[in-house]
């Protein structure tokens, strides 16, 4: 857990840096009406992070996630559409990210190839196959007691909120308390020795892959819950956010390290950037030159940490 | 008491029989010996008593019941340990976490206990030898500590079985006297020991039965232990490993006189000169010593002491940040390591696998990657150049491989090793430093290697010998310098006694350096 | 279970028969599609994703991967249209300016990923939002620069004798100049070695870091190079200029055998690789299937190559 509240510190710092400089030139940013849609948008994001950062601890990564998204998402909307309940609809939409998921698991640790190159793949077979079933039609006139849970919009968002909250919280003790949270790390930080040692790698690979997916499944029905139409477009570019959130959250892109901590407040802070430019009166465009300057920062306050070259 | 037997055991990889009907019997509190040259199926024995192998033919029976399928798990549940020579790890998981790993049950729903992972840890650890806080990140242990946890995880799996493969190979010799007085006790305790070892010494003075393997066949298996294997025996060994008459690998110091026509230059000029040379990254302070021409300049110390570190300076890996390198009367920089071969310096590391060769990559390209001079005048490749180098070297290191288009990774480790020094020749230096450069390589290829060595110290060239092999050390070397603790203590001509020699690098009297116990005078 | 006596195919040889095939089932259902105008058409639409591919092989050759080029092949172009558009520089100029817009942001993965040592792919997907924000932050995010003149457009729509578009040149000389510094220069000997250990090379005195550095270097310039190309082929500048071609990219170099691990890999491969795509989404365009098919196939291939090499692998042991 020390190690954990230690890596989280640096993107803390950053946040907190940034709440002090909204505090003082727009107080408005905390509002409760500012404050619950902001949540509520970014808790599908954090979902979504939290699953890729169990990948990523494995020395996994997937870049599928944004087509799951979609495929997730249209599917649920399709699904109520039909007049399937949401009680029914929303394991649904989690089942059919597992499945998802485990097909990247299944080409990755079944088959030992790496899980960047298989699930660019895959990315491009959701994508495209949901472009041409949907031809850009949005699924549409979604029935009312899927809006924001059936609880209302205020109450609503902060259920997302809380739901994206309980989540995080569930993968963190999970990480941290159980054989399979150490499995995780051991696969990741050194799979031959892990192997070695009795750790299932490839069952957890697999696993974490899956859980991603299902992760991805319920982040995809916290969004739909927000609108009344569902975008087949929807999730483009996801995967580069949660990645990004990842890494500035402190997972190593080498694996064995990070914990969920950091991986929350990195979503935050990515989700804050886009609000905070238009209450700061700075362009929106540039959200993405901040996002890419965040993470290459991360970058180099990462090599500089970086212990030196064990002397022989 | 008979716990672990392979009876007939066969296995082949591919087309290569690995092992052909081998028999193996290992006794409750016994150390028993496993002796064989590189390839000889050492390590597809052990494979195959730890359940990770699966043998083609042959039983495996463990107190007398014949196991049909043994597997990690299975030969864990039945007691049987194995220490590696790499011990294997998690280095992001602490100590006590990778204890838990292995000691208990399996569950992914199972809870991090971490109180009593961490007092069992505790325990464990002390019993092992202690000086380890479970606490600690495993990756950032150094070796002998992390082999100690090794051992405290077979103390914690009650094993009855502990197979040792080369267990002191990467050991500075005071952790080898601990880890030679840990199986003594283990023997004490009733367990069955396999001890694999190059060290021939270290296994006469331990073993109470040796089996040699040759060729994947179990040639003999003969009884052993203090005052029954004396120096006599060990020659036998050796026989029966490579099957004909000892390489002289412990013949007397070869001095210059030895060497060339028998006339002696009594002061050969120096090729390099160190002249106070620091460096705070590799913990060296102050180092001066000279490398003439034509000699062979030995370096002893334990591992850490800085004897690696002095290399990667030479290499020009890690920069010298003070004093001088001198070369015929001038100061010289080596502050890359492409600077440093253009100034005639090369330097065979020691890890082999990592460094020494890039497996990957083909004879050929390894012998000429660090002469592109040659092969790419120009930056353009000439292929005929790259033809000529390879084939020379390959002739005149005797390189045993199916062609210069041969993949690294596929030869044996002598012949490995043989490209490495291959491509540092390559660079036609003026000083060669060699970093132990026949560890894991077998006795036939060692004794090659020596030859070679010496042939290179003839033929004019200043070589730098590091190795923890000290007799190896002190037969080759006609000067020798002592590390510790970063810094050249001590100077010896050849052929000094091994004892001074090794209390200098312990930094104690010679009387306290004798290794206690059974195998003293 | 392979018989000894037979080699397994070469990633190169069942790209090529991959490539026929689709040259055989194209010719049936494409209109006009074993034509020679379609043939030399392509070489005019595919010049800049094989531009990027064949600059970014010699990236994963060393080890390394590139995430940014498209975001970098979108932020010269629109450096190039405001360069000639609002500070009224002549279209030469500008066209340089943009090349050498693709080598400062070339140069940045470089330094991050040379000298910082840092991990390439959390680099390039820095840089990836980077380069493309800073499009989307010089154009506002809607300004499209139009209007070039002839002579500039003339790079991209024109034609050299007998119907060669200017592409088709260009591609040749970007293959062999990148064949030649695979196969036949120290610089690709020394990525391939840095690729399979970079601490081996940097043992044997391979200057690691420059070797790196050059890599991404010309991975930029070649984006660049890409972005003069695009603009001058559509005839106008967008921020999101480029978009996917990093995939592209990526994709190909892996379809064509190199392993993202480094080392293995080779420069025909590569290409065939992108031609194995390019003639795909060509051929089913012109079989009046969907694009999405194309993209479909694409995936599809990509892992089903992936999946025999993983199989052959397996048999070897």
């Amino acid at each position: 857990m020390s190690t954990d509240l230690r890596r989280a510190r640096p993107v803390a710092l950053v946040l907190g840096v940034l709440a002090v400089i909204l505090a003082v030139t727009a107080p408005g940013f905390f509002s409760r009406a500012q404050l619950a849609p902001f949540l509520a948008g970014t808790a599908p994001v954090l979902v979504v992070a939290c699953g890729m950062a169990v990948l990523m601890v494995t020395r996994e990564v997937d870049v599928s996630v944004g087509s799951q998204f979609a495929l997730c998402s249209v599917l649920l909307g399709l699904l109520l559409g039909e007049g399937c309940p949401p009680a029914l609809g929303i394991p649904a939409a989690v089942a059919a990210g597992a499945l998802l998921g485990a097909v990247n698991g299944a080409l990755a640790a079944g088959l030992r190839l790496p899980g960047l190159v298989v699930t660019l793949g895959t990315l491009a077979i959701g994508r495209e196959a949901l472009r041409w079933a949907r031809e850009g039609r949005f699924v549409q006139d979604l029935p009312p007691s899927v809006q924001w849970l059936g609880l209302g919009q205020s109450l609503g968002q902060w259920a997302l909120a809380l739901a994206a909250l309980a989540v995080a919280t569930a993968v963190s003790l999970g990480l941290q308390g159980l054989m399979a949270g150490r499995w995780v790390h051991a696969a990741g930080s050194d799979p031959a020795a892990a192997a070695t040692v009795g750790v299932p790698v490839r069952r957890v690979t697999f696993g974490a892959f899956t859980l991603l997916g299902a992760l991805t499944g319920l982040a995809a029905a916290l969004n739909v819950a927000r609108f009344t139409d569902v975008d087949p477009k929807t999730g483009a570019g996801l995967e580069m956010q949660v990645i990004a959130a990842a890494l500035i959250g402190g997972v190593s892109i080498e694996g064995g390290r990070g914990g969920i901590l950091g991986v929350s407040l990195g979503v935050l802070l990515l989700a804050a950037l886009s609000p905070a430019l238009v209450f700061l009166g700075i362009p929106p465009e540039w959200e993405r030159v901040l996002q890419g300057a965040i993470v290459l920062a991360s970058v180099a306050g990462g090599t500089r940490r970086a212990p030196g070259r064990p002397t022989p | 008491m008979t716990v672990l037997e392979a009876r007939g055991v066969s296995k082949a990889f591919g087309q290569v029989a690995a092992l052909r009907s081998a028999d193996l019997r290992l006794e409750a509190g016994q150390v028993h010996g496993l002796l064989g040259e590189n390839g000889a199926g050492k390590s597809t024995l052990v494979g195959i008593l730890t359940g990770l192998q699966a043998p083609d033919s042959g039983v495996v029976a463990v107190g007398g019941q014949p196991v049909a399928r043994l597997t990690p798990g299975s030969a864990r549940a039945l007691g049987i340990a194995c220490i590696h020579q790499q011990p294997a790890l998690v280095p992001d998981l602490s100590v006590a976490e990778n204890l838990a790993l292995r000691l208990d049950p399996p569950r992914a729903l199972g809870r991090v206990r971490r109180d009593r992972w961490r007092s069992r840890a505790l325990d464990l650890l002390e019993r092992a030898g202690g000086g380890v806080d479970p606490d600690t990140e495993a990756g950032a242990l150094p070796l002998p500590l992390r082999q100690r946890v090794e051992i405290a995880c077979a103390l914690g799996s009650g094993a009855r079985v502990l197979l040792m493969d080369e267990p002191t190979a990467s050991l500075a010799r005071p952790d080898q006297e601990r880890l030679l007085a840990l199986v003594r006790s283990l023997r004490a305790s009733e367990v069955a020991i396999l001890y694999i070892s190059h060290r021939l010494e270290e296994v006469a003075a331990l073993a109470d039965r040796v089996t040699v393997l040759r060729d994947g066949a179990t040639v003999a298996t003969l009884p052993a232990g203090p005052g029954r294997s004396g120096p006599h025996d060990v020659a036998g060994w050796v026989r029966l490993m490579i099957d004909r008459d000892p390489p002289a690998g412990h013949a007397a110091p070869a001095t210059a006189a030895d060497r060339g026509d028998g006339i002696v230059d009594p002061r050969p000029p120096l090729a390099l000169g160190l002249r106070a040379i620091g460096c705070r990254a590799v913990g060296i302070q102050d180092v001066s010593m000279d490398l003439p021409a034509g000699r062979i300049t030995g370096l002893a110390g334990l591992v850490g002491s800085g004897r690696t570190g002095l290399a990667r300076i030479l290499a020009g890996l890690d920069p010298a940040d003070a004093g001088t390198l001198e070369m015929d009367g001038r100061k010289v920089h080596a502050r890359t390591p492409a600077e440093a071969i253009a100034l005639g310096i090369a330097c065979l590391p020691e890890d082999r696998r990592r460094h020494g060769v890039i497996c990957g990559m083909s004879v050929a390209a390894n012998l000429a990657l660090a002469s592109p001079g040659r092969v790419f005048p120009g930056g353009w490749l000439r292929a005929q150049a790259e033809r000529d180098l390879a084939g020379h070297w390959i002739r005149a290191l005797s390189i045993r491989t199916p062609g210069p288009a041969a993949e690294v990774g596929t030869l044996s480790g002598g012949n490995q090793q043989k490209v490495a020094l291959g491509r540092w020749l390559a660079t036609s230096p003026r000083v060669l430093v060699l970093d132990e450069p026949t560890q894991g390589v077998d006795v036939g290829a060692k004794a090659e290697i020596h030859r070679i060595i010496r042939d290179l110290a003839g033929s004019g060239m200043a070589i730098l010998l590091i190795s923890s092999d000290l007799p190896e050390l002190l037969s080759l070397s006609d000067h020798l310098h002592v590390f510790r603790a970063g810094r050249c203590v001590a100077g010896f001509p050849g052929g000094s006694p091994a004892d001074v020699v090794m209390a200098a690098a312990l930094g104690v009297e010679a009387a306290v350096a004798r290794p206690p116990g059974e195998d003293a005078p | 279970m392979r018989r000894p006596g037979i080699p397994a195919p070469s990633r190169e040889t069942l790209l090529a028969a991959l490539l026929i095939v689709e040259g055989a089932v194209f010719s049936v259902t494409g209109h006009g599609f074993a034509s020679l105008d379609n043939v030399l058409g392509l070489a005019r639409l595919a010049c800049e994703g094989g531009l990027l591919a064949l600059a970014l092989a010699p990236v994963v050759l060393a080890g390394g991967i590139d995430l940014s080029l498209g975001s970098l092949l979108g932020l010269s172009s629109v450096v190039l249209g405001l360069l000639w558009r609002d500070a009224g520089w002549p279209w030469p100029w500008a066209a340089a300016g943009a090349v050498a817009c693709g080598a400062l942001g070339g140069l940045v993965n470089a330094v991050a990923v040379a000298r910082l040592r840092a991990n390439p792919l959390i680099v390039t997907l820095g840089t990836l939002s980077l380069f493309r924000g800073l499009a989307e932050a010089l154009t506002r995010g809607v300004d499209t620069v139009t209007g070039f003149p002839a002579a500039f457009l003339s790079l991209g729509q024109g034609a050299l004798a007998g119907g060669v578009p200017v592409q088709a040149p260009l591609l040749a000389a970007a293959l062999a100049g990148s064949w030649l510094l695979v196969h036949r220069h120290r610089c690709g000997r020394e990525w391939r070695a840095i690729g399979f250990s970079a601490e081996g090379a940097l043992h044997a005195g391979v200057p690691v870091g420059r070797r790196r550095l050059q890599a991404h270097l010309l991975a930029g310039v070649a984006a660049g190079v890409a972005a003069v190309v695009q603009v001058s082929r559509v005839g106008q500048a967008k921020a999101d200029a480029g978009t996917g071609m990093e995939l592209l990219a990526v994709t190909a170099v892996v379809l064509g055998g190199t392993h993202l691990s480094g080392g293995q890999g080779s420069i025909a491969g590569t290409f065939l690789g992108f031609a194995v795509l390019a003639v795909l989404r060509n051929g089913l365009q012109l079989s009046d299937q969907p694009a999405e098919l194309a993209g479909i196939l694409t995936g599809v291939v990509l892992l089903g190559v992936l999946v025999l090499g993983a199989r052959r692998g397996g048999q070897r042991g």
